[in-house]
């Protein structure tokens, strides 16, 4: 392992990966508007050109660095970066105004590191073990995880489940078009040789999340300005020792919420907001400019931001945009998540791990000295930064393929994106149909020809039998909680007193 | 607000219930192979299109529901257009369009520099020397990046092609 190690280091570019990945997804965090996955789908045709381990470490760590830059604005103008900060706006801001921002920045930068750590080694500890699981795995058990994986949907699209639904369908219908995985026939190509290959999840992403984005910013007024003399204040040892109950919380919600689909940054954030206020000392400070206040949530969302590659990683199932888009980084690559990837891609999984480390370390300095840029950033005028962001998008969608086909399909998803957030559908259960509807549609197709069009081969599996309950507890519990939830807001309209 | 969502689920029941149908005769025109299974390469694409029609027809139907019930307590309803941010909206990603069109023409330098400029006075960049300064400065940089450091061919363009020749 340790050679592993310094082979990494030494053979291939890991670290100045790992550091670009890292500037890159504090500088899109700190972007107002732009989240952690568009951060993510910004650069994902980028990678297409780069080794697939030094591409899939270049992700995690725009992961890992777009949840601190989420935080910086928080603080300082009381807009958060990405959702996942939104709990931080609370104190952070509060302690800007009481002319403590660098502090805040200082605390926020060093939970996020305590909470990468802490998240980082769950997911060294977890995914192999998990994954070990998975080398038992035939195609019905593939079938299985892939229903699980589709199951995620049920909890992702709370009071709106016939509209998640509905996207998840058509993400499924977007994943037929190209060559049929059985029998080889065309679909849905209507000729065009360039939808032989289906339409890759990386233009889906891009179109669904940047570019709709975009659209939906279009004509907005430009956010307050920072002040760009602000500088970090790391914490002190006593105030990192008094910091540290806040942290522990942080990191067992972020841990909790990463490993559940659905969770995600921002849910993690809050609670262990709320549970760090019931568990403090000075409960009243909250609200009011508390340290630990800007400590708790920003241990919990760094925290999720290495947790949730757990789940992804050992079973291929993304429990968040931003794990959506890593995995549309892996299937770009060729790569399947899941046990294969521990047996045959081995450097891939080190490389990811190592590259967070080396991120996650450098985040301290890079944290500090990077800050200016990113106040520079965010001070720059929007109707510039959103012509340099369009152009920035389809120059990266023509490098996949060298291709206008591409360039026009991203657009069109794009439009498409927005009516969809128009008439209020949820992205995520379309990306995940379109990235997982390929595995559902051939592993079924080849458990039955295995059996022989016997269905009964999906019961003789006891992991397909399992993941297929898991999944239906799963839809059940979402349902049950839905109907509770329409329940509750009917009594509330019937008796508005 | 509330009958604005009623409207927006009914109109988008509508609009899925045009892309199942769409969707179902595009799967009129998948051919047979030999080689296939039992369930084909039509299979899932026609069991896409009923569920996918079933729930459209859920949609539409709890909104007229629950349209008909707000009717009961006197409140009106009446489809509503897109908004002025949503036409923005459309029009920002026209300048996108723009760009794919003139790209193989103008080239790939030209194209970008004319985007960064189209969208920065689209979004209200007051019509000073920074729009062609930024655009200049953005369409270097891409080209530096992709061109020269990630080595993508992007299009040169019919216009310096000729040039050249």
């Amino acid at each position: 392992m340790i050679w592993e190690i310094y082979n990494l280091l030494t053979a291939t570019p890991l670290i100045l990966v790992a550091i670009g990945g890292l500037i890159w997804g504090i500088l899109g965090g700190a972007l107002p508007g732009i989240s952690a996955s568009i951060t993510m789908a910004l650069v994902l045709p980028f990678t297409y050109t780069m080794d697939p381990a030094m591409a899939i470490a270049f992700l995690a760590c725009v992961y890992i660095g777009a949840e601190y830059g989420g935080s910086i604005p928080a603080i300082l103008i009381r807009t958060p970066g990405t959702n996942s900060a939104a709990a931080t706006v609370i104190d952070g801001y509060e302690m800007n105004r009481q002319g403590r921002a660098g502090e805040a920045l200082g605390i926020s930068l060093m939970s996020g590191v305590v909470g990468s750590l802490f998240g980082l080694a769950m997911l060294v500890l977890l995914t192999e073990p998990l994954s070990w699981l998975a080398l038992a795995f035939k195609p019905t058990s593939y079938f299985g995880l892939g229903i699980l994986g589709l199951s995620v949907i049920a909890s992702m699209t709370s009071g709106s489940l016939l509209k998640g639904l509905a996207a998840a369908v058509i993400g499924l219908m977007i994943s037929t078009v190209g060559t049929d995985p059985i029998s080889g026939v065309a679909r849905f190509t209507f000729g065009a040789p360039d939808l032989l290959n289906g339409v890759e999840p990386v233009i889906v992403m891009v179109g669904l999340f940047a570019l709709t984005e975009l659209m939906s910013q279009s004509g907005s007024s430009n956010v307050v300005a920072m002040k760009e003399t602000v500088r970090i204040k790391l914490p002190s040892f006593a105030m990192m020792n008094r910091l540290k109950r806040s942290q522990f919380i942080g990191c067992i919600l972020g841990t909790f919420e990463g490993l559940t689909p659905g969770g995600g940054g921002s849910i993690a954030a809050f609670l262990s907001y709320n549970e760090a206020r019931r568990w403090s000392a000075t409960p009243e400070k909250f609200g009011k400019g508390s340290e630990e206040g800007v400590a708790a949530p920003e241990t919990a969302n760094n925290t999720v931001a290495s947790a949730a590659l757990i789940p992804l990683l050992s079973f291929g199932i993304p429990s968040s945009n931003s794990t959506a888009v890593l995995l549309g980084g892996l299937i770009m690559h060729g790569l399947l998540p899941g046990p294969r990837l521990f047996e045959q891609n081995a450097q891939v999984i080190n490389s990811l791990y190592v590259g967070s480390f080396i991120a996650i370390v450098a985040q301290i300095v890079i944290g500090v000295l990077i800050l200016p840029a990113c106040m520079w950033l965010v001070n720059r005028p929007r109707p510039i930064r959103a012509g340099f962001i369009l152009a920035l998008i389809l120059s990266g969608v023509y490098t996949l393929n060298n291709s206008l086909f591409d360039l026009g399909l991203a657009l069109a998803i794009g439009v498409a994106g927005f009516f969809m957030r128009i008439a209020g559908f949820p992205f995520l259960p379309l990306i995940l149909g379109a990235v997982l509807g390929h595995m559902v549609e051939s592993s079924y197709r080849r458990s039955l020809v295995l059996s022989g069009g016997d269905h009964m081969i999906f019961l003789e599996d006891p992991i397909a039998v399992g993941l297929l309950l898991a999944s239906l507890i799963f839809v059940v519990f979402s349902l049950g909680r839905e109907i509770r939830d329409a329940r509750r807001s009917r009594i509330v309209v019937e008796s508005p007193s | 607000m509330p009958n604005r969502l009623l409207n927006r689920d009914t109109l988008g029941g509508v609009v899925l219930l045009a892309i199942a149908a769409l969707y179902y005769w595009a799967t009129q025109s998948i051919a047979e192979s030999t080689l296939s299974d039992d369930v084909g390469a039509s299979g899932l694409p026609r069991a896409l299109t009923i569920i996918l029609a079933m729930l459209a027809s859920l949609m539409i139907a709890r909104a007229l529901l629950a349209r008909s019930s707000k009717a009961e307590t006197g409140a009106s309803g009446g489809a509503e257009d897109l908004d002025a941010t949503s036409r923005r909206g459309l029009a920002f990603l026209l300048f996108g369009a723009a760009y794919v069109a003139i790209l193989p023409f103008a080239g790939y330098f030209i194209s970008v520099a004319l985007l960064i400029a189209a969208i920065a006075i689209f979004e209200g960049a007051p019509r000073r020397w920074t729009v062609p300064a930024a655009a200049l400065i953005g369409a270097t940089l891409y080209w530096a990046i992709f061109v020269r450091v990630l080595g993508v061919r992007q299009p040169m363009g019919w216009l310096l092609e000729k040039l050249i020749q």
